[in-house]
């Protein structure tokens, strides 16, 4: 092999400046590809919204008023500036800048694959392909500081045919992956997903089983549906909690009183085996189910019930009109 | 058979084959035998007995870490749980039916879990065991651990807040799960759990507004054994509703006067009481209200009688009768013997405790239910109007209108929009291009204002990068050799067109480019001439000096000589000598209108001469003044009446008639001060 090794000297200059570097598959975590590892694995984090302030995110606070839930879209030109001012630390002379911007396609195809990957169990195979929507929503309410954990699930096909209820398992086919899930405030959720779904559950935080009532309307009244014991079905009915008066007993539940309330309705068949209440059919009627919500796109929707602008293009046409003609 | 996934069994107990404790087995063995007299009686043939002795172990006085499998609410948590009832789950299926409860009937569990309120009870941390039950019971057996918590609790307050003897076996209960199912086995070995719930919902207190105030509520999983008879036997009346707390904070008006009429033991009346108390809404003492003075001192110091809050609503109401209000504060006589006779402080060994807070009993239902939801860039359904700014500007588009103060100062008003879209971002039009600083990125919008969306969140990123040393370290190093990636990249693509290789990919590694210029430094390093080329010389000779007379014959025209220039330098020189040179007549000069640029420049010199004099006389008094920097060292400048020097334009100017001095130059002086070194290096 005979190498010009002057020419390849003198146009290596020439050569670098006119490269575009060309993006690459990312195969690991920690491998350096256009843009090391860290850098890249930071830009990702950058392009989801991580650490940038919240004013810039909601810009009023008229815009997420209290127990409100907000859908968008992710402006990917805004991600995509978002990034270019990080690269501009890196840039001192007109030289770096010249390498960048032949560099930065090929880092901007990557950081677009690699959004995908941001929230990926470890061990399991690496998204490929870039995520061609991103879409969230901010969630005030509170929800989200008094039920910590929540779950949210996304699906991309609305199941018609199966209830809301339904189980899903978490290897459901119509799952959307979550890109990321954040409080960003106590009383605030972020959350954004990979694509646009169609049907979004926002489900009570499941921490095992739970016992408990239901409030009441009235202050400091709960009630509950008693079930059956022999086959776990409501009977329909709605008993008051019976509540200790003992002064100062705020809340503790007279359990004697509930034997009773249960036992007088046979349709409960908590007297069936021995007439009395034992410790596995108190529980069972105490059984509460965490709740789940269910965002959905409704069918024929107008954009105006779902978003009012204060300035709207047909208002200030309306506007010109009327002062002009 | 176990419970398919998402399914769980409930059992009422689960039941040791041995209550904890010490046990004596005892072996025994008769035999009987015949010899040839007949049979043998019982006593010829003794077998002792053995006796075998087996402690069952169970936790009494600290659950051990890996047993509580989970707690709820979690422990150290803020949330919502008014509706929701404590609860702990435990690992070992059998281990609140492990020791028997005296007193108590078969199958009761020894455990409880007692939710209270801050100031409801205390609970004792590091206590000897031995202190760790009331002082009137005693713990048969070795205790497991030589410290251990307690709750601290007034007689009262048990029959307030903990379960009732026929309330505990309704707490406890078996749960058979599958062990697949992560969520509701939580790290259990056999799939059979044991759980304790509380009797309690931990509520919120609301305060004089109405508003629900969190309440921090503490979970005991208490030891019962020895003092089933502590608890109530059977539950008290109730009622369909709770009481709520309510917090009140009540104003002070306790003058000294009173407090010298309560040391010296006088009866008092005050009219409120200080500092914050809290009463039930219908009935109740309230937590806080509680301690035993509300309850039984109505006995114990009469002289303090007061006329408490007699309002409906008031906890007084349950009582109706006057109480004292004493708070310990100013209850001037020590009841705490009488107390103790009757409102004993009880003890309960604490196997687990952990608190969290309540912060109300909306359910989360509810609030889903109700929630507002619309994309983002609605006002909420309800949109209030704030005082003292601008109304809220909100396009199709998304874009706010926001106040700007421009970098001139300006208050305009700009448009911005974050990075959320009420409106499916446009996929198809071409990304932004790179842009290298924010101005790039500003846009002024048809209707004039600008919208500075991009330039913010260009802005944002960079000060987000710069914020982390370890990211602008990251750049920094890659400006460096991450560049040379793309570089040995374009290296290899060019040897690998160079070979003329075809259909031969090579996947150059990512650290091709550092190797490759590191081993070209190595090669041009040991031979330089090899890789670069011979080394220049280190000295250019030169040329030897020649006489070009092509150059000299151009001079000599252009000095109006008609002197041939090829010709020998002697007799060149002979011709030059013998030139005459042209000269132009001087009584031209004064006609100024043949030479008026001359006249001209003459005039302007002489105008500048006269400045200079004017100036020389105006400084003259600064140069020469004493202490003057001039004059240090060296002769001042002699001054002559109306012929004065000076410095002018940092030029010194002399008297014309005036000999320059020939010594050191006077601005030298000046700047650098008379050292003789430097003039020394200057000369």
């Amino acid at each position: 092999m005979k190498l010009d090794v002057p020419a390849l000297v003198l146009d290596l200059p020439l050569k670098l400046s006119a490269e575009i570097a060309v993006a690459t598959t990312v195969e690991d975590d920690d491998a350096d590809s256009s843009i090391p590892a860290a850098l890249r694995s930071w830009l990702v984090r950058l392009r989801l919204l991580e650490g940038v302030p919240f004013g810039n995110l909601v810009a009023d606070t008229e815009l997420l008023p209290p127990e409100s839930i907000r859908w968008f879209y992710i402006d990917r030109r805004w991600t995509d500036a978002l990034v270019m001012g990080a690269l501009s630390v890196g840039t001192v002379n007109s030289d770096d800048r010249t390498q960048l911007a032949a560099n930065y396609d090929a880092i901007r195809t990557e950081l677009d694959q690699e959004e995908r990957n941001a929230r990926r169990k470890p061990g399991t195979p690496r998204f490929a392909g870039a995520v061609d929507a991103i879409s969230g929503f901010v969630l005030r309410s509170q929800a989200v500081s008094g039920w910590p954990a929540l779950h949210v699930r996304a699906m991309s096909a609305d199941p018609v045919d199966v209830p809301d209820d339904r189980f899903f398992p978490d290897d459901d086919p119509n799952r959307m992956r979550l890109l990321r899930l954040e409080r960003l405030a106590p009383a605030v959720l972020f959350c954004l997903f990979d694509g646009i779904p169609k049907v979004v559950h926002i489900e009570e935080p499941r921490q095992g089983v739970q016992f408990g009532f239901d409030p009441g309307d009235q202050e400091g009244s709960f009630s509950y549906q008693p079930r059956d014991v022999t086959n776990f079905q409501d009977t329909g009915a709605r008993l008051d909690v019976p509540f200790r008066a003992t002064p100062g007993a705020t809340g503790v539940i007279d359990i004697e009183q509930v034997q009773k309330d249960l036992l007088a309705r046979p349709d409960t068949h908590v007297n069936d085996v021995d007439n009395k209440l034992d410790s596995a059919e108190y529980a069972l009627e105490l059984l509460r189910f965490p709740y789940r919500q269910v965002f959905g796109d409704p069918k024929g929707t107008k954009i105006n019930v779902v978003f009012r602008p204060t300035i709207a293009y047909a208002d200030q046409v309306a506007t010109f009109r009327l002062g002009g003609v | 058979m176990t419970p398919a996934p998402g399914h769980f069994q409930l059992y009422t107990h689960f039941t040791p084959a041995l209550t904890a404790g010490d046990y004596k087995f005892t072996t025994t063995q008769s035999l009987s035998a015949i010899d040839a007299k007949g049979a043998l009686g019982p006593d010829q043939l003794p077998v002792d007995s053995l006796d075998t002795h087996v402690t069952v172990t169970s936790p009494r006085y600290l659950l051990p870490p890996e047993q509580a499998l989970s707690t709820y609410p979690p422990a150290g948590t803020e949330g919502a749980y008014g509706a929701r009832l404590p609860q702990v789950v435990i690992k070992r299926r059998t281990l609140p039916w492990e020791r028997g409860v005296a007193g108590a009937p078969a199958g009761t569990p020894w455990l409880a879990l007692v939710v209270f309120a801050e100031g409801e009870a205390n609970v004792l941390t590091n206590v000897d065991v031995a202190q760790c039950v009331t002082s009137d019971v005693t713990l048969p057996g070795t205790p497991d651990v030589a410290k251990g918590s307690c709750l601290e609790i007034r007689k009262s307050m048990v029959d307030t807040i903990m379960p009732t003897q026929k309330d505990v076996p309704l707490l406890a209960h078996g749960r058979e799960v599958d062990l697949n199912d992560t969520e509701l086995m939580m790290g259990d070995d056999d799939g059979f759990l044991a759980v304790v719930i509380a009797n309690r919902l931990p509520l919120a207190i609301t305060d004089a507004q109405g508003k629900e105030v969190p309440v921090k509520y503490h979970a005991c999983l208490v030891n019962l054994e020895g003092q089933w008879d502590k608890l109530l036997p059977s539950a008290p009346p109730h009622q369909r509703f709770t009481s709520v707390l309510t917090l009140d904070a009540v104003s002070v008006a306790y003058t000294q006067a009173v407090y010298d009429q309560k040391a010296m033991g006088m009866p008092v009346s005050p009219k409120v009481v200080q500092g914050i108390a809290a009463h039930g809404e219908g009935a109740g003492p309230a937590p806080h209200a509680a301690d035993a003075t509300t309850r039984h001192s109505g006995v114990l110091s009469p002289e303090t009688v007061a006329k408490a809050n007699t309002g409906a609503k008031s906890w007084v109401h349950a009582i109706d009768a006057d109480v004292s209000v004493g708070t310990g504060a100013f209850v001037d006589l020590d009841p705490g013997i009488l107390i103790a006779a009757l409102d004993p402080v009880l003890r309960f060994p604490v196997l687990l405790t952990w608190s969290f807070t309540s912060i109300g009993d909306t359910t989360f239902e509810k609030l889903m239910k109700e929630v507002d939801s619309g994309l983002l860039g609605t006002r909420g359904t309800t949109p209030t109007t704030p005082v003292g700014r601008n109304p809220l500007e909100v396009t199709e588009t998304g874009h706010v209108g926001l106040d700007q103060r421009t970098r001139r100062g300006d208050l305009v008003r700009a448009w911005y929009r974050g990075p959320c879209l009420p409106h499916p971002a446009d996929l198809t039009q071409p990304r932004l291009t790179l842009a290298h600083t924010a101005d790039q990125l500003r846009v002024v919008v048809p209707d004039g204002r600008e919208d500075l969306s991009l330039a913010a969140a260009f802005e944002i990123g960079r000060l987000l990068a710069l914020s982390q040393p370890s990211m602008i370290s990251a750049l920094m190093r890659w400006r460096q050799s991450g560049y040379q990636v793309a570089r040995g990249h374009a290296i290899w693509d060019t040897i690998i067109a160079d070979l003329g290789i075809e259909g031969v990919v090579m996947n150059a590694s990512p650290s091709i480019g550092g190797l490759l210029a590191r081993s070209f430094a190595k090669a041009t390093a040991t031979s330089p001439g090899g890789v670069l080329g011979p080394p220049r010389q280190v000295v250019t000779p030169g040329d030897a000096m020649g006489l070009d007379t092509s150059g000299l014959g151009s001079v000599l025209q252009n000095f109006g000589l008609d002197i041939a220039a090829d010709q020998p330098l002697s007799s060149l020189v002979t011709r030059l000598r013998d030139t005459q040179v042209p000269r132009v007549p001087l009584g031209d000069l004064a006609r100024p209108a043949a030479n008026a640029v001359l006249t001209t420049t003459l005039a302007g010199a002489q105008e500048q001469v006269l400045t200079q004099f004017v100036a020389g006389a105006l400084s003259t008094s600064i140069l020469t003044r004493p202490g003057a920097p001039v004059g240090a060292g060296i002769p001042a400048i002699p001054e002559i009446p109306g012929v004065p020097g000076g410095i002018v334009n940092g030029v010194p100017v002399r008297p014309h008639d005036q000999p320059a001095p020939t010594g050191p130059d006077a601005l030298d002086e000046a700047l650098h001060g008379p050292t003789t070194k430097r003039k020394g290096r200057r000369s």
